[in-house]
């Protein structure tokens, strides 16, 4: 089951693309089992008990890791998005959809779009 | 005996499942059947419903704002008595704000008859705009920060997508510059009106120790570097860009300005505006009505109103109509966002709020408008042009400490020269002081000192923008005549 791939969608909008190398969509693919502490180290080795499916919580580790080449901080605080990062999970606001629990599934379109660029 | 500090055990808290952010059901509660999409204040709807829910709020707070007399009909015809003006920051709020108002008010095409002619002709009322004209100013603040882009040709861009609007574009540094002032009508002046900020009185300078002639980019920049706080220069810059679209307006005929700020923007202003001494023109924050005084013809001094058509709609929503309806958002350079004034930390704290309580930021801006000032205004401020209030200096002065280095330095700027080596000999009247012309805020924005010492500056005056000239032109000339060079 850890060996699974899921391919997702990212967009960056509202001016969030610019932490993100300035690219508006990647393509990425990400394990569909990971640890529990949303580490990106492989859930191959580690005890059933600490691995879960990946979600929204982990997709945003994942992308602060890998993806993100500027400034953590505007992304990511106190282990969530930033205060006034819109989120949507296949065009519909994650907050209907549980917020970092969701779990991600194959195809899962994923937009992050920053409010933060004044009147 | 119980403690201040946090309880022994917090894990029940910890275990406390977390409050949904919406009601029971997750279908538009709007139209009752499709799944929602978005979730406002608790309020669940679908895309849909979302975005008309938007323009609706958008022409409720515009509409009532643009006849200046509603007649007795229930339903009056649309008709601003001139011309439209938008303020665009290449933000999210005055993006959509632009594409409200050209979707709404400037796409529509009148009916037209077999020869392609409007029905009843051009001129007839059902076929004309509501507004004659209608322009979109951007004012670019690179030159007030080092290594800033300029994105003059970035925002031109996008305002080109919207043919009906004509772009205005001005820079923060017209704010210093005669020529600008001249071709927006202002009346001439050969005398550049400047601040001695050093001192707390705030005596305009003589033209002896008024600085040579300065480009108004370099007059721009001694006025930022004389401020004494972080804050006071981001108050200051938004203070210049207001000023500078509203003499936009007014020079261009315009009956109304309109604003981007949305509902979170609102809240942000009023706590910051209020934070720094703002309070009394907290009504002005909301929504305004600028009477140009000063000006020759009627069309150019004409009173605008100024409004926030966005001022129910949060940043949330703003992104997600945006979103849906591919709105390109040109965005801020970061170094604007980089000063870490009031402004900015209120901003952090009220969009830290929203999220965990959505309608706390509503309850901000509804407070608000329910304030009034106690007594009426004792004239404008030269610099903002907002209501001054009676008596705030004696206010001041009973409230302030002062210290016996303030006085000292103040009465060693008042005197003559001369004096001072030559004790006999009597000082001159003192230089008039720009104090008694300020509002509150403004007056705290040029005196307020950071806690972490004076900024030195070496007393430098402080050029003045050029409107300060024409509000108070008269009587400062008259006071401080025998000063002057001639120009």
């Amino acid at each position: 089951m850890s060996s699974d791939t899921l391919s997702l969608k990212i967009e960056f909008g509202g001016g969030l693309e610019l932490l993100f190398s300035n690219q508006r969509i990647h393509n990425i693919s990400i394990p569909a089992s990971v640890p529990l502490d949303n580490s990106i180290t492989s859930a191959d080795s580690i005890p059933p008990a600490d691995v879960k499916q990946a979600d929204v919580t982990f997709l945003m580790h994942y992308l602060r890791e890998t993806l993100l080449t500027e400034r953590p901080e505007l992304f990511i605080d106190n282990g969530t998005v930033r205060p006034g990062i819109l989120v949507l999970i296949n065009d519909t606001d994650w907050e209907l959809e549980g917020e970092g629990e969701y779990v991600l599934k194959d195809k899962d379109e994923i937009v992050f779009i920053s409010t933060l660029h004044g009147g | 005996m119980s403690s201040c500090g946090n309880p022994q055990s917090t894990d029940a808290d910890e275990l406390m499942p977390r409050r949904l952010k919406f009601g029971r059901s997750r279908v538009c509660v709007r139209c009752r059947e499709n799944p929602g999409n978005i979730v406002i204040r608790h309020a669940v709807y679908c895309r849909d419903c979302f975005s008309p829910l938007v323009t609706m709020k958008f022409r409720k707070a515009l509409q009532p704002a643009i006849n200046a007399s509603a007649g007795t009909s229930k339903r009056p015809r649309l008709k601003a008595e001139g011309n439209l003006l938008m303020a665009f920051s290449g933000g999210l709020g005055s993006s959509v704000l632009l594409d409200i108002i050209h979707s709404t008010y400037f796409s529509g095409q009148p009916p037209v008859d077999e020869d392609g002619n409007p029905v009843g002709g051009k001129k007839h009322p059902r076929n004309a705009s509501v507004w004659p004209s209608a322009s979109v100013c951007y004012v670019e603040v690179c030159s007030a920060f080092p290594g800033m882009r300029d994105r003059t040709e970035e925002v031109r861009g996008a305002v080109e997508q919207y043919p009906s609007f004509e772009f205005v574009p001005l820079r923060v540094e017209d704010a210093f510059d005669k020529s600008w002032w001249e071709q927006v009508g202002g009346a001439p002046s050969a005398f550049q009106l400047s601040v001695d900020l050093g001192i707390g009185n705030l005596s305009l300078a003589s033209a002896s120790s008024t600085p040579p002639d300065l480009t108004p980019v370099e007059s721009m920049r001694t006025y930022l570097a004389s401020l004494p706080t972080p804050t006071a220069v981001s108050s200051a810059i938004q203070n210049l860009v207001r000023m500078l679209t509203l003499h936009a307006a007014r020079s261009r005929g315009a009956s109304h300005l309109l604003l981007g700020t949305s509902l979170t923007s609102l809240s942000i202003g009023l706590i910051s505006s209020i934070s720094q001494g703002g309070g009394y023109a907290t009504r002005e924050e909301l929504q305004e009505e600028w009477t140009p005084s000063g000006f020759g013809s009627t069309e150019t001094s004409r009173p605008i109103s100024i409004v926030r058509p966005l001022r129910d709609v949060t940043m949330k929503e703003c992104a997600a109509y945006a979103w849906w309806n591919d709105i390109k958002i040109v965005g801020r350079d970061k170094s604007a966002r980089a000063i870490q004034g009031i402004a900015n930390l209120t901003k952090d704290f009220i969009v830290g709020l929203e999220k965990d309580y959505p309608s706390t930021v509503s309850t901000i801006a509804r407070t608000c408008a329910k304030l009034a000032p106690k007594d009426a205004p004792n004239g404008n401020c030269i610099l903002c042009q907002r209501p001054v209030q009676h008596g705030i200096q004696e206010w001041k002065s009973r409230i302030s400490i002062r210290s016996y280095a303030d006085a000292k330095l103040a009465l060693a700027a008042h005197t003559h020269p001369s004096s001072q080596c030559d004790p006999p000999a009597q000082p001159l009247d003192p230089m008039p002081s720009l104090t008694p012309r300020l509002c509150y805020s403004c007056h705290t924005t040029l005196t307020s000192r950071s806690s972490r010492g004076l900024k030195t500056t070496g007393h430098l005056p402080a050029p003045l923008p050029v409107w300060s000239k024409q509000s108070g032109q008269s009587e400062m000339r008259d006071a401080i005549a025998d000063y002057l060079l001639d120009g």
